[in-house]
């Protein structure tokens, strides 16, 4: 369940993100990022173990962590991260990370099995919804942002990826029209593409193969660093490639 | 492209200390080397109008230079922090050097603290791919100590501390650059009038340039990680550029920076306005669609750069025109000489 240390003492404001699947990967490695800027931290993970040994690590800089155990589409779960996002009482980072990957290797989608592609849906676009849905008070009241990752998968087509791809796809329309929804209420919401990294992930999809060309997730760490100093409402309704060659700020 | 390939002999001998107006009492006095595709013209910078004609446009740089570089006192002791780039309040890309001549690497441990001006920084991560670079974090805006206690960005070769101003240029309006975008330093007032008068129009871009030209350290040049820049693209800009190359003029960038921020706005139908952070690393496998020439100085062996001159008009005639340049004593660094490359 829940736990705490290392209360803010800083004379900068705090800042606290609420990151999913942050035990591992991509998630992880945004995580360090923020705590070693000191920013007060929210994580989730399905594993007791990795989340727990994240933690251990992330404390260990200073920041303010909590954990909390648990599956993004279980309702008491998403109410267990909502009372701690309550405690705190201030967001102004909403990382829709957790992904389901759907069976590997992928079947092509005139065979996916349909249960699968059923889970696929409600990790990848309504576990995120339902989570922007329990913290909009909070992040309507620090003008947060939400990012939803997304995958170049959600515009390839690609053979196998069907799943996965239209579910991410799913996903980013959620992000454009709640940008648009959301705008007067001074929430900000982006899709962010990581790009290939050298991940568990990405190993799950292409198994048995060599991934180690692909760059680490540390790649991706001045995107971040650029995210940060975005106005939410200036890049709100935007696609972002963390690798990409442009982060673009519209006009 | 390899690395190898952007290697030259270069004597420090030609390395320029001095803003040249200190000695001869005109930025216009260094000299020019113009490189077309007939060959090499030497001529000095009080020459560079008559090699522009009625209806070319010459792009600016308007970023202006920050006293970026600091006094630091960690774990290491006294040191040099140069700030590099901002990218969001108290997060900045920095270099920590053991003084402006010794570059380190600083034995900078993740977590680790120092102390600058009346604030404390953190050393959050490395940069990936460029381990010299850190993202560090302060607890208190930088900006207000850059003003009280820092100074221009130097480097070994300069062993006095010049006056802010010595760094900025005719263009210069908006501060922001950790490193100056030099290629404009010897256009006099003098100079843009002349050059208005012959017909030739100047618009600007805005990129904040951070520390200097990155040597490539990988085999392969494609294979370097380049750091992204702040930049913009106004629409007046763009519409120029296009009308001027409709009409069949030349485009002609005041220093790399330029080439990187009009690059960054290219697209099938020309040059769109855009603003934000660029990663463009231009090389020979990535053409330059949208200058035709470039004002510039002299960069250092196997730099990023050097690259981009490659991609501008092929390494041999680079190489050429810096052998040109080498055995004619031009002057190298922000300094030095200019080198106009006009490609048609």
């Amino acid at each position: 369940m829940a736990q705490s240390s290392n209360p803010p003492t800083h004379a900068q404001a705090e800042r606290v993100a609420l990151i999913t699947g942050a035990s591992r990967g991509l998630g992880y490695t945004v995580a360090e990022f923020l705590a070693r800027q000191r920013w007060t931290l929210i994580l989730t993970a399905r594993h007791e173990v990795p989340l727990l040994e994240a933690v251990k690590r992330l404390q260990a800089t200073g920041a303010s962590i909590t954990a909390v155990r648990g599956d993004v589409t279980q309702d008491r779960h998403r109410h267990d991260l909502i009372a701690a996002v309550r405690r705190i009482g201030r967001l102004d980072l909403l990382i829709n990370n957790a992904s389901e990957l759907g069976a590997s290797p992928f079947p092509a989608l005139v065979g996916y099995p349909l249960e699968v592609l059923r889970r696929v849906l409600e990790v990848n676009v309504v576990a995120p919804l339902a989570l922007i849905h329990a913290c909009l008070p909070t992040l309507k009241a620090s003008k947060g942002l939400v990012v939803n990752i997304t995958s170049d998968a959600a515009r390839g087509g690609y053979p196998g990826w069907g799943a996965y791809g239209s579910s991410k796809a799913a996903l980013e329309l959620v992000s454009k029209t709640l940008a648009n929804e959301l705008r007067d209420a001074g929430v900000g919401v982006v899709a962010v593409d990581p790009g290939d990294l050298r991940t568990q992930m990405h190993q799950d999809a292409f198994p048995g193969q060599d991934i180690s060309d692909r760059p680490l997730p540390e790649v991706t760490l001045p995107f971040w660093a650029w995210l940060e100093g975005q106005d939410p409402l200036r890049v709100t309704g935007q696609r972002f490639e963390a690798q990409g060659t442009v982060w673009e700020v519209p006009a | 492209m390899k690395r190898q390939e952007l290697v030259f002999e270069q004597p420090t001998a030609l390395f320029a200390s001095t803003p040249v107006e200190m000695d001869h009492g005109a930025r216009d006095a260094v000299r020019l080397l113009v490189t077309t595709p007939s060959g090499h013209q030497h001529a000095t910078f009080a020459d560079f109008p008559r090699f522009l004609t009625a209806g070319d446009l010459l792009v600016a740089n308007e970023s202006a230079t920050l006293a970026a570089s600091l006094e630091s006192h960690g774990p290491s002791g006294t040191y040099t922090l140069d700030l590099s780039t901002r990218y969001a309040d108290g997060l900045w890309l920095a270099e920590p050097r053991w003084d402006p001549a010794h570059p380190g690497p600083m034995p900078i441990q993740i977590g680790e603290e120092a102390r600058v001006g009346d604030a404390t920084v953190r050393y959050v991560a490395p940069y990936p791919g460029i381990p010299r670079l850190w993202f560090i974090t302060a607890d208190r805006p930088l900006e207000p100590i850059l003003e009280r206690a820092g100074v221009p960005i130097h480097y070994g070769y300069v062993q006095k501390i010049w006056p802010l101003d010595s760094y900025q240029s005719l263009f210069s309006r908006v501060p922001g650059s950790a490193e100056m975008p030099s290629a404009a330093r010897p256009i006099t007032p003098k100079i843009r009038e002349a050059l208005e008068v012959a017909g030739v129009r100047f618009a600007s871009v805005l990129l904040h340039s951070g520390v200097s030209s990155l040597e490539i350290e990988t085999d392969t040049v494609e294979a370097q990680a380049v750091y992204p820049e702040p930049f913009q693209v106004s629409e007046a800009t763009a519409k120029l550029v296009n009308r001027t190359r409709e009409a069949g003029h030349r485009v002609v960038a005041i220093g790399t920076t330029v080439v990187r921020a009009l690059e960054s706005a290219w697209t099938a139908d020309g040059i769109r306005p855009r603003q934000g952070f660029t990663r463009l690393f231009i090389h020979p496998g990535n053409p330059v669609r949208s200058v035709d020439g470039l004002l510039t100085g002299f960069h250092d062996p196997v730099t990023s750069h050097l690259a981009m001159l490659a991609a501008l008009i092929g390494l041999p005639r680079v190489m050429d025109a810096y052998r040109e340049a080498i055995a004619n004593g031009y002057r190298w660094h922000e300094f030095g000489d200019s080198h106009l490359i006009l490609r048609t």
